[in-house]
């Protein structure tokens, strides 16, 4: 508290002696998520509003639903780049009819969502197989290594929002008297060493990702189609999304459309009403995030290096989010 | 000038192909002994999965009457069998006996394990100084590096699941039984030992009949300890796909579920309270003679 004063303080003499672009800002926190597209979008924001509008940025470490919730009941941190609000649906549209949340922009990345994968081998090897339909019919794909009779669909980790939809859609479709076990792999970094364990051996996956991701373009994954129709919002949001007994009698639908925002508070608009302008504009082409993605695998690049390696690399696409003057401030300070 | 403020380091570009270097040999390893590897722990991982189905699968009264039965002949307190019968039966009551089972049967099986690696371990750190000087250091090393640091690894090697998991409890869980059977053996009187060569026992009476009887409370000590660190464990283990009562804990810190977690929570502290009470009677039995009081 007493850190926030002095700083509030400093930050009001600043304010009182530059009197223009560091009032025009001020200090900002920022949510720095805890997957590679967000911390890269989150340290691409920083460097811009730092070195451009002049905002004093403070990234604060996060995950969806915790950093949802912060904002939600405190208003700290001030921006979301990347909130995937398909788990925090019902809250946030509260929070933005009530005008304490706003979304700066909707999509800010292009060809992203969610579904269910198999490596790209597996349907040369099975030509038959054409959607997810066709995939629970063959169990023996997939065999699962506690009871190989049967197949191992690979779920969302525990405590995710992903999980609950998994777990329902498991019912919806009847896998289990398919012959499936749903597997929880208990955190992304089991979800993705299975993935990479079974790709590396060239053996089958099955199993929940999204894009965009560097083991998707690394691994060569595709999105199943789910061979049925999206069966309403009022399926997915009444029931899927919600816990298994909360949801009764699901329906087989394909995945919801995912969509991300870039989520600020009032006070983030109030404040800084020009770097609104530049969230408006800050849209990542699919492709170019996939390129990064796997760049900062392949590098094992902090978000601070993978920003800077996208503002030098990807100069075209960035600089048609802002004014030239701040592209040459930005640009300046790299 | 540079010098002294800037430590001497390997550049980036170095490092960066240091590390991609040793990552590319490690996945290279994995695709090519993977399988192998797997295959060796697959006894394992099945006894695991038997284990784990026998526990559901049996009816519950009958689990209840093992575990009073259990606790009784480890504690001999009729108090302590109808606590811990009294805490399984709660934990059911709530919905959490097959997750609590899946728990037991990994904490079971990886108590064994540390006990028949880490008192053989313990004697021959005591036996020899040199053995002790060599694996001291791995012991901190396995009780401080960042689990996620070695079980990614594991991870890449043996899938998600039980095994990995295990393994990583058997990490964490093994060093107290190691530390303590050592030290309880070189803390055994000099006089005492010497009285033994004196009648002229090898060196397998005297560790059999003198040096491990006398350091049996250290022991003890290390089996509770090491039972305590591997209930520890649970909710690590569940992050990479060890059902049980980890994972529901996982799920409720993430989504902020506070009675799920504090219920699934309390249950842990419930198992490791009771296995820390019966083993500890258990231990203080061993040692009664000592004190002159029950002479068996």
């Amino acid at each position: 508290m007493k850190k926030f004063l002095t700083s509030t303080l400093a930050a009001g003499v600043l304010a009182l002696l530059s009197n223009q672009a560091v009032a025009a800002c001020g200090s900002i926190t920022m949510a720095d998520m805890n997957w590679p597209s967000a911390t890269l979008m989150a340290n691409v924001d920083k460097i811009i509003l730092e070195e451009g509008y002049g905002c004093e940025i403070e990234l604060v470490a996060g995950a969806t639903t915790t950093t949802f919730a912060s904002m939600n009941e405190k208003g700290q941190p001030d921006v979301a780049a990347e909130l995937w609000i398909n788990a925090v649906r019902e809250p946030l549209f509260a929070a933005m009819d009530e005008g304490r949340l706003h979304s700066a922009r909707k999509m800010p990345i292009t060809d992203l969502g969610e579904g269910w994968w198999v490596p790209s081998y597996t349907l040369e090897k099975n030509p038959d197989i054409k959607t997810v339909l066709d995939i629970l019919e063959r169990p023996d794909l997939f065999p699962a290594k506690e009871d190989p009779s049967k197949g191992e669909f690979i779920g969302c980790p525990a405590g995710w929002g992903c999980q609950l939809s998994n777990i329902n859609l498991f019912r919806a479709f009847e896998m289990e008297k398919k012959g499936w076990i749903l597997v929880d792999p208990g955190s992304q970094a089991g979800l993705d060493a299975s993935m990479a364990k079974a790709v590396e051996r060239g053996d089958n996956w099955f199993g929940y990702y999204w894009a965009p991701t560097a083991p998707v373009g690394r691994f060569g994954m595709k999105m199943m189609d789910f061979g049925v129709p999206f069966a309403g919002a009022e399926n997915w949001d009444g029931c899927i999304a919600k816990a298994e007994q909360d949801c009764a009698d699901p329906k087989p639908s394909s995945w919801t459309q995912s969509e991300v925002h870039t989520v600020v508070t009032t006070n983030f608009k109030d404040q800084a009403s020009t770097a609104m302008d530049y969230f408006a504009k800050r849209i990542y082409p699919g492709d170019v995030m996939g390129k990064m993605l796997v760049y900062m695998d392949d590098n094992q690049a902090q978000g601070i290096d993978a920003a800077i390696e996208f503002l030098e690399k990807y100069e075209d696409v960035w600089t048609s989010w802002v004014t030239p003057e701040v592209a040459s401030k930005v640009k300046s300070s790299l | 000038m540079d010098f002294w403020t800037e430590i001497p380091s390997l550049g980036r570009s170095d490092l960066r192909d240091l590390k991609k270097g040793i990552d590319a040999s490690f996945k290279s390893f994995s695709r090519k002994y993977g399988a192998d590897i797997e295959a060796f722990f697959d006894p394992l991982y099945f006894f695991l999965v038997k284990l784990e189905k026998i526990l559901i699968a049996a009816p519950w009264p009958i689990i209840l009457i093992i575990v009073a039965g259990l606790a009784y002949l480890g504690s001999r307190s009729w108090k302590l069998a109808f606590g811990s019968v009294l805490s399984f039966v709660i934990i059911g009551y709530f919905g959490m006996w097959k997750d609590m089972m899946a728990t037991i049967s990994l904490i079971s099986v990886a108590t064994i394990i540390c006990i028949a690696i880490g008192i053989p371990i313990g004697i021959l750190m005591s036996r020899y100084d040199r053995v002790q000087a060599a694996i001291t250091p791995v012991l901190d090393l396995m009780q401080t590096i960042p689990i996620f640091v070695y079980l990614l690894p594991v991870v890449m090697l043996l899938g998600i699941g039980r095994v990995p998991g295990l393994i990583a409890v058997i990490v964490y869980a093994l060093p107290p039984i190691i530390r303590l059977t050592n030290l309880g053996i070189r803390l055994v009187d000099k006089d005492v030992l010497e009285a033994a060569d004196a009648f002229g026992s090898d060196y397998r009476q005297k560790l059999f009949s003198v040096q491990i009887p006398l350091a049996l409370p250290n022991i003890f000590a290390g089996v509770n300890q090491t039972i305590m660190m591997a209930l520890a464990m649970v909710v690590i283990a569940s992050m990479i796909g060890v059902k049980g009562l980890g994972m529901p804990v996982l799920q409720s810190i993430q989504n902020q579920y506070l009675t799920l977690g504090l219920m699934n929570g309390l249950a842990i502290v419930a198992l490791a309270i009771i296995f820390d009470r019966v083993s500890q009677r258990y231990g203080k039995r061993l040692q009664a003679h000592r004190y002159g009081k029950e002479h068996e």
